[in-house]
């Protein structure tokens, strides 16, 4: 066991790993975050998305222990106090279903968002590829962002 | 038609808060504690073995392993509508990756290390892979004691082979009716397994106190029916209804996947061995490929009579599933088809056999569509062929054809209202059909391809609803209720059903996840029903409350109950338009009086349904008589594809469909349907691919080869279109649309590419390897 | 505990170098860790050491310069898909990066890292055959310099020895003007290994160079193509002289994924497509690699 200290969703946190615990075992078994989820545990679907440093990643295949002193942002730390517009977005244009690949969609589109505050249709088709998603057809996600970003353009 | 305030209208979901910003809880996010044990599973390598023995020392002497479990432990069968299903494998296993033990530990690392321990000797038997092999004599049985299990009365085993169960429908004359055709057309359609692939996999929790009660958390469609397989299978332990409780938190996606009971009974069983313990058991993605439901393969025979003007006169139609190790929830499926493959066509001489047949694969079950996609792929190209044969446009041999209210259905009785001709044109119309959709690329074709459909509930005949309903101070609304929201948007659904009836806004209204302990009996959430079913339970619900509402307010204000009215969150008087009345002030409060006295109290509305016209005692030789089916929902879906001619690689550049969703309470839900369920409906056609070696082993159990769409899948336009003949017992008009929507898709395709390419596939999936190497192969052959 | 490892951090190169001295074959170098955490969490790889050179100093990054392009034990695909010079100048290193599964992997998984797991599908390799790119490797005895086409020997083998940590891979910008393209086949235009792969230089001189991927044990240069069309204007009769030399080029199987039969023909077309693209490139027209298999 190695003891293995990062920020999670900005708030310092201190916890002990095995190498082998995967970054997102660890945020839900033994820090408390349940957002990101496990789909496939290979890498395939996104469900475990988390940011590192603002860059998004598939949690399954990070081990624990490689992040000493980062910062992981899941979407707990995304929701905080107060939802982002890009989530009433989502919301509003009732731009999920069942739910549970909604976290690592969120992360996608904020990392997203981030660095093309502007994306085409095309591009935000690109960016979501690794996230898949059985229900909803994806329409109503990519028109979930472009509707946020069109408003963020007024 | 009639203008609601929220019926009707594409209001936000009322779940989305919960979803969107991550507070939704589904069944592994639930934190059980440091008591909390892992289980793992030892699994079967072959397809048919006796197990000789099983060796579990060294898996018990791992430090942290707190027991270890085999079928001996519970020699319970089980199943929904047949018990061929165990607990554990017993004596023998029946499919790659079968439950033959478990491991349950203090982690799932530990679990994990131990199970791989377990030494399991068999001895291997021959195996079934397939289904035509499987029916024929002198084959290895995959059940023998076929004849001694418990099933639903309107199955027919045949014990002493592999048919599970045998559908036959007829009417009329089949002789007669080919007699009378002009032209028939015969040919064999081929459909293979499918996953469905939710991306939640199958998690449940058992617990067992020290008083001697269990729970179970699962990801489930169905808690009441799970808690009834449990109670059913668990009896022989002493355990009845009363002590099982099931807690249904959100659920990742079922599609049917999480209907009925699969995976979830093991930590059930195994709570009731260590008291004191919660444990939990979740697939993998492996695991959930291989040991949870599998959509069934088909192989069918169409044999298609139709005069020269295009009228149908004889249909026989020969229906092969295989259905898999246990058949306990697939057979439903063989027999929902057996009834009503004539798809939605007005035919008057039909032949159907719809036959069951066990193989050593993974058990088949309940898939979105519930057989109608395997049969109309099949159906659907049949028509298009046919239609094209006799120099007729397939669109208006699709109309002349086509299913009317009143119409018989396979089995006798009486089509209910529909508007398969207004999806027809609606369809046709939204697509430009006969628009000539040229292209300028020579290395591409363009196709066009057409269906039709049609789906009823597959359901015992007393598959029932119920619902609770109270208010809160606030005039909020809780509404409690076993329907499982799977992504559809259920929960809105109902909050809107009972928004209009009492006059509170949804938002208003709290639906959440069940627990059989609180929220009374719904069957399952399944076969597109609850809409309708859960749907006139709610509204019954709502009308009790408002019942007693009004009954309350004319008692105490002496006002006419016929003038007063709900609305905005207060009763309202048509003949005094200055009476409004709160909500909030009295209905948990009650009404306060002169003399200090309170009248009325607590409003709790309380509803239920369950149909009393459906019967599924039909005659067994021909299916006709009973009326099995509640009613089908119809639509019609084209679409538009554009195939590279050399690498076959398919783009749809749009599609349109049509459903008939008699009311569409929320027409935004509808329409999340339309889209999800036709690029369901799309993967299976054009990507799903189910790769079985000649062992029985699943080789892409995964999701890096087993590819299921992306976002960059999507095709250009969807146009969805809803239609509304309103089903005059669904609330407001209201019938189940989820599943149908998936339906069109797979022939859709198949016509395309004949249209583009002058090639008939007919097997799925129709992927851009296969088109090609069916053209180069037409090429050799045409040379 | 089986699955167990020692996770090393090390700062500074000298620390892997004495690391994998020490432990050889039974460590493994985690960058972006895409492949090796499936790897060791399926059960394929049991490494009793993982040495993350995520931390250490001093590895060069990438560097994209008159000179050519340097490629950085540490530099992850994405930041190949941002760099403005490799989409600008690079084309053909730029499809490959970009095809890489999705943003989630290529925000950590490595060129190098693609190049050491070497599985025959590898993206990475084709634009590193065409530009003749060397390995820059080094150990606790020296450094070596193996050129890529010495680099892959069978699937999932490669030159490096044990006690090797590849330090980077770079290759020298064409003297004269170039285009390249990268085609992929994919079951769909999602996330997919490639079940076939070319790669194509073509330069000023009217040389090209093409090499593929996932169509045999290791990605090679298709040398008899490149020998036949090389300086002369492609036409039909061409293009079909050279469809029909690529069954002696590659050398693909059935899988779950593909079937031989397929494979090949997806290579003849992609041969001819892709020549016509680089063309189209070169001429300055932009063209979408992803499209031009259609769908």
């Amino acid at each position: 066991m190695a003891k293995l200290t990062l920020y999670v969703n900005k708030e310092l946190r201190s916890v002990e790993v095995e190498p082998r615990e995967t970054l997102l075992d660890v945020l839900r078994d033994k820090l408390g975050l349940k957002t990101p989820k496990c789909g496939c545990d290979r890498g395939d679907c996104g469900a475990c998305a988390v940011l590192i440093d603002g860059k998004s990643v598939r949690s399954c295949l990070v081990f624990a222990i490689e992040c000493e002193g980062q910062q992981i942002t899941t979407l707990e730390g995304i929701s905080g106090d107060k939802l982002t517009d890009l989530q009433e977005a989502f919301i509003e244009l009732n731009s999920f279903q069942c739910g549970f690949c909604t976290p690592g969609v969120i992360i996608t589109a904020t990392e997203l968002l981030e660095h093309n505050p502007h994306p085409s249709r095309e591009e935000i088709q690109e960016a979501l590829s690794g996230n898949l998603c059985r229900c909803t057809g994806y329409t109503p996600i990519i028109e979930a962002i472009l509707a946020h970003t069109t408003k963020e353009g007024k | 038609m009639k203008d609601f305030r929220y019926v009707g209208k594409p209001i936000t979901r009322i779940d989305g808060r919960e979803k969107v910003s991550g507070a939704a809880i589904y069944t592994d996010d639930i934190d059980f504690g440091p008591n909390l044990l892992y289980a793992e599973i030892v699994s079967s390598p072959l397809p048919h073995a006796r197990i000789l023995s099983i060796d579990t020392a060294a898996a018990e002497q791992v430090e942290g392993v707190v027991k270890v479990f085999t079928g001996r432990d519970f020699p319970f069968k089980f199943g929904l509508y047949m018990k061929d299903r165990y607990i554990f494998a017993q004596d023998k296993v029946r499919f790659v990756g079968e439950q033959v033990a478990a491991v349950v530990a203090r982690s799932q690392q530990i679990a994990k290390e131990a199970a791989a321990l377990v030494k399991v000797e068999y001895e291997e038997l021959p195996a079934v892979l397939d289904q035509m092999t499987a029916v024929c004599d002198e084959c290895t049985l995959v059940h023998p004691e076929l004849g001694d299990y418990p099933h639903v009365p309107w199955f027919f085993p045949k014990p002493g082979t592999n048919i599970a169960h045998w559908r036959k429908t007829r009417r009329g004359d089949l002789e007669q009716g080919f007699a009378e055709a002009d032209h028939i057309l015969e040919e064999n359609y081929e459909v293979p397994r499918y996953a469905h692939c939710a991306i939640e996999t199958h998690v449940a929790i058992g617990k067992f106190d020290h008083s001697g009660r269990l729970t179970v958390w699962s990801s489930s469609q169905s808690p009441h029916t799970q808690r009834h397989l449990f109670a059913e299978a668990l009896a022989p332990m002493g355990l009845t209804h009363k002590d099982i409780r099931v807690i249904a938190p959100h659920v990742g996606g079922g599609f049917g996947g999480k209907a009925g009971v699969t995976m979830e009974i093991i930590p059930a069983a195994l709570a009731t061995k260590l008291r004191g313990y919660a444990v939990k058991l979740r697939w993998t993605r492996e695991q959930e490929f291989v040991n949870t439901y599998q959509r069934l393969g088909v192989v069918a025979k169409i044999k298609l009579g139709v005069k020269k003007d295009g009228t149908i006169t004889a249909l026989d139609h020969k229906i092969y599933w295989d259905a898999g190790a246990y058949v306990e929830y697939g057979a439903n499926v063989v027999n929902a088809v057996g009834l009503s493959a004539i798809g939605p066509y007005r035919i008057p001489n039909l032949s159907i056999d719809s036959i069951c047949i066990y193989t050593n694969l993974p058990p088949g079950g309940a898939y979105r569509g519930f057989g109608y996609s395997e049969m109309l792929f099949g159906l659907e190209s049949h028509m298009t062929t046919i239609a094209k044969q006799i120099g007729m446009d397939e669109i208006e041999f699709r109309r002349k054809n086509a299913i009317l209210e009143g119409d018989k259905t396979a089995y006798g009785a009486a089509m209910n209202p529909n508007g398969l001709i207004e999806a027809i044109d609606k369809v046709v119309e939204a697509i430009d059909w006969h628009k000539d959709y040229q292209n300028t690329d020579p290395r591409k074709a363009i196709g066009k391809g057409f269906a039709i459909f049609w789906k009823a509930p597959a359901m015992p005949p007393n598959a029932s609803s119920s619902a609770f309903l109270k208010f809160n101070e606030d005039a909020s609304i809780n509404l409690i209720i076993s329907g499982m929201d799977i992504g559809q948007g259920y929960q809105t659904v109902m909050a809107q059903i009972a928004a209009e009836i009492l006059g509170v806004n949804p938002a208003k209204i709290r639906v959440e996840t069940p627990d059989t302990d609180r929220n009374p009996y719904e069957w399952q959430t399944v076969a597109s029903h609850i809409t309708w079913g859960s749907g006139n339970a709610v509204k019954r619900a709502a009308i009790d409350a408002r019942e007693q509402i009004l009954d309350l307010v004319e008692r105490v204000h002496h006002l006419s109950r016929d003038s007063l009215y709900l609305e905005d969150e207060a009763v309202k008087c048509h003949t005094q338009p200055s009476f409004n009345l709160p909500l909030k002030s009295f209905v948990v409060d009650g009404i306060p009086t002169e003399d200090g006295s309170y009248r009325g109290g607590p409003i709790n509305g309380r509803g239920m349904f369950m149909p009393e016209f459906s019967s599924a005692t039909g005659d067994p030789e021909t299916s006709q008589g009973g009326h099995p089916n509640v009613h089908y929902t119809v639509g019609a879906g084209a679409l538009i594809l554009e195939i590279d001619r050399d690498t076959g690689k398919m783009k749809v550049l749009k599609a349109a469909e049509a459903i008939d969703a008699g009311k569409a309470i929320n027409p935004d839900l509808v329409k999340g349907q339309i889209t999800g369920g036709l690029l369901q409906g799309l993967a299976t056609i054009l990507y799903e691919d189910m790769r079985y070696d000649e062992k029985g082993r699943l080789l892409n159990a995964n999701f890096t080869d087993y590819k299921i769409p992306t976002s960059l899948e999507v095709p250009e336009e969807i146009i969805p279109i809803i239609v509304e003949v309103p089903q005059p017992d669904g609330p407001f008009g209201a019938r189940g649309i989820g599943e149908h929507t998936m339906l069109p898709a797979a022939p859709m395709i198949a016509n395309a590419v004949e249209d583009a390419l002058g090639i008939r596939i007919r097997s799925m999936p129709i992927t851009a390897e296969k088109v090609i190497l069916t053209l180069l192969q037409k090429g050799k052959q045409d040379a | 505990m089986s699955g167990g490892f020692e996770y090393y951090q090390p700062r500074q190169l000298s620390e892997v170098l004495s690391l994998l001295e020490r432990y050889q074959d039974k460590a493994r170098i985690l960058a972006g860790g895409t492949d090796l955490a499936v790897y060791i969490k399926e059960g394929i790889e049991h490494p009793e050491a993982v040495i993350d050179i995520k931390r250490c100093a001093g590895l060069k990054g990438l560097d994209v310069s008159e000179q050519g392009v340097y490629i950085g034990a540490q530099t992850t695909f994405s930041e190949l898909v941002a760099h403005p010079a490799v989409r600008m100048d690079y084309a053909l290193l730029w499809d490959c990066a970009h095809s890489v599964a999705s943003v989630g992997i290529r925000n950590r998984a490595t060129l190098v890292g693609n190049i050491c797991s070497a599985v025959p599908s590898l993206d990475a390799a084709p634009a590193l055959l065409c530009h003749d790119a060397v390995v820059h490797t080094v150990s606790a005895s020296g450094s070596r310099d193996i050129c890529i086409h010495d680099w892959f020997r069978a699937p999932r083998q490669t030159a490096r020895q044990a006690d090797e940590l590849v330090l980077g891979v770079s290759f020298p910008k064409p003297a004269v003007r170039f285009s390249g393209i990268y085609l992929k086949l994919g079951r769909y235009r999602g996330e997919d290994l490639a079940q076939a792969g070319l790669g194509i230089l073509y330069t000023q001189q009217r040389e090209y160079r093409l090499a593929f991927c996932a169509v045999g044990p290791i990605p090679t240069r298709a040398r008899r193509i490149e020998q036949l069309i090389k300086g002369k204007t492609i036409d039909a009769e061409l293009l079909s002289q050279a469809r029909a030399l690529v069954a002696e080029e590659v050398s693909p199987i059935t899988d779950i994924r593909s079937s031989r039969e397929y494979r090949l023909h997806i290579c003849e077309v992609m041969l001819q497509r892709g020549i016509q693209a680089v063309l189209e490139r070169y001429d300055g027209k932009p063209i979408h690699a992803a499209t031009v298999l259609g769908g």
